[in-house]
């Protein structure tokens, strides 16, 4: 699993020394790559972005290519919007920049961004079931015990315990029949194959 | 943290944290307090200043549990109190979960096969948590007060030892298996179930069962840290008798 992903930013605007200069100053900020773009649908152009990506346009901006970005971009990745406030006394409520923050303020900002995607991931990465793992979930649904997985899957029961545990941290799921609920909504067991009334 | 104390308004600390209505409500107080302190309430209604203060202290702060002061209050005092808890959940937090969960799931009819699990978890983990309140008013709680009874007194101590040959120990129950139904249900609806529903009516089951899971953590607590050991207390001295 790539552990670095692509930190991209696109910056929309229709002035060249805003566009210029932002990216001047966000060469100091966690972002790899910076687009500029001068309109939001310009964004067609990048079909292929992927990893996390933060855009950052004036509220105007947003308010006619929100839709066309959230279209070409959902695919790609993660996407967070970032209003960019052209007042020294803006009225709109964060998260933004304003052209008057000063340049490490600005890096402070797009890095807390970008930081908090990585806190994302790690946890996502945490909740997928591992196929040992699903096959363990499996067997527990329909009402084996530790020690008869153990046999099934030839492996010890103190392995199976530790399956066990990790579902349960990574499902957020404790009893045997929130398990097993979880099980059915997630299509990892068929309803029909266990005895519902019993299980849950 | 600031904690409150007998001169802290009343209607202030419900501005704080509402909450706690339910808890001063449990405790004898009803809306309607004007200006008063605690103090001065407490005097009026005959409540025990101090069993008031750190009873809303503790269920307002997560952190605070001073468990030394929290055992010397009587007995009597901690069960009237889980009892009040018991008929809160019976009158209400219950019947309006069973109300909202099924208005949430009475909205999706085409899910059948995925409502009716979660009808099935919720009825599951309701009838356990119904028995358990039910076990503890039929025969821990008179067992606890008998007990009580029973230490100042050397007739109604041999009665007592031949009515319950037993001790307290074969009368614990384990709270956390409740506690992590709960969670199950929460987390069961919060991050798995399909998204097709009423997002409000989802939303109003889900504000009630954070406000149930919220009072149940705070009984377990109680039960478990104040009641449990002031009877082992209890029993000792009994023993000490023989």
């Amino acid at each position: 699993m790539n552990n670095h992903p692509i930190k991209s930013i696109v910056l929309i605007s229709q002035s060249d020394v805003i566009l210029t200069g932002l990216s001047e100053i966000l060469k100091g900020s966690l972002a790899s790559e910076i687009i500029q773009l001068h309109r939001g649908d310009e964004i067609v152009d990048y079909p292929e972005m992927g990893g996390n990506i933060l855009v950052i346009a004036t509220s105007d901006e947003f308010e006619k290519s929100t839709s066309i970005i959230r279209q070409v971009l959902s695919v790609s990745g993660n996407i967070h919007f970032m209003t960019l406030q052209l007042e020294l006394n803006p009225v709109s409520a964060p998260p933004s920049l304003n052209l008057f923050d000063s340049s490490s303020l600005i890096c402070y900002k797009v890095n807390e961004v970008f930081n908090s995607f990585a806190n994302i991931q790690a946890k996502e990465a945490e909740t997928e079931l591992t196929r040992r793992e699903t096959e363990v979930l499996q067997l527990l649904t329909k009402g084996y015990s530790n020690k008869e997985i153990a046999d099934q899957l030839f492996v010890s029961t103190h392995t199976v315990i530790s399956h066990r545990k990790n579902i349960s941290e990574k499902t957020g799921i404790k009893s045997a029949s929130g398990l097993t609920m979880y099980a059915i909504l997630k299509k990892i067991i068929d309803v029909n194959e266990i005895d519902a009334a019993d299980l849950i | 943290m600031e904690l409150f104390n007998e001169n802290s308004k009343l209607a202030s600390v419900i501005h704080k944290d509402h909450s706690l209505l339910p808890v001063i409500n449990r405790l004898g107080v009803k809306l309607g307090f004007g200006d008063r302190t605690i103090r001065t309430i407490c005097a009026e209604k005959g409540i025990d200043i101090n069993f008031f203060v750190e009873t809303i202290n503790v269920f307002h702060y997560e952190a605070y549990f001073p468990e030394k002061r929290l055992l010397d209050f009587s007995v009597s005092m901690v069960i009237d109190y889980l009892l009040s808890t018991h008929q809160y959940y019976k009158d209400y937090l219950i019947p309006e979960n069973d109300r909202l969960i099924e208005l949430f799931l009475s909205e999706n009819p085409e899910e059948s096969a995925e409502n009716e699990l979660v009808r099935k978890f919720y009825a599951k983990f309701k009838d356990e948590f119904v028995l358990h309140i039910n076990f503890e008013e039929r025969e821990m709680f008179p067992y606890i007060l008998e007990l009580n009874e029973a230490i100042g007194n050397p007739v109604l101590r041999e009665s007592f030892k031949q009515k319950y040959p037993g001790s307290i120990s074969g009368f614990e129950k384990e709270h956390s298996n409740m506690d992590d139904k709960m969670d199950d249900l929460k987390n069961i609806i919060i991050k798995y179930l399909p998204p097709n529903y009423d997002q409000n009516r989802g939303n109003a089951f889900l504000a009630n069962l954070f406000m149930f899971e919220k009072d149940l953590k705070n009984h377990s607590r109680i039960e478990d840290h104040i009641l449990m050991p002031k009877v082992k207390q209890l029993e000792k001295v009994l023993l000490s008798h023989e």
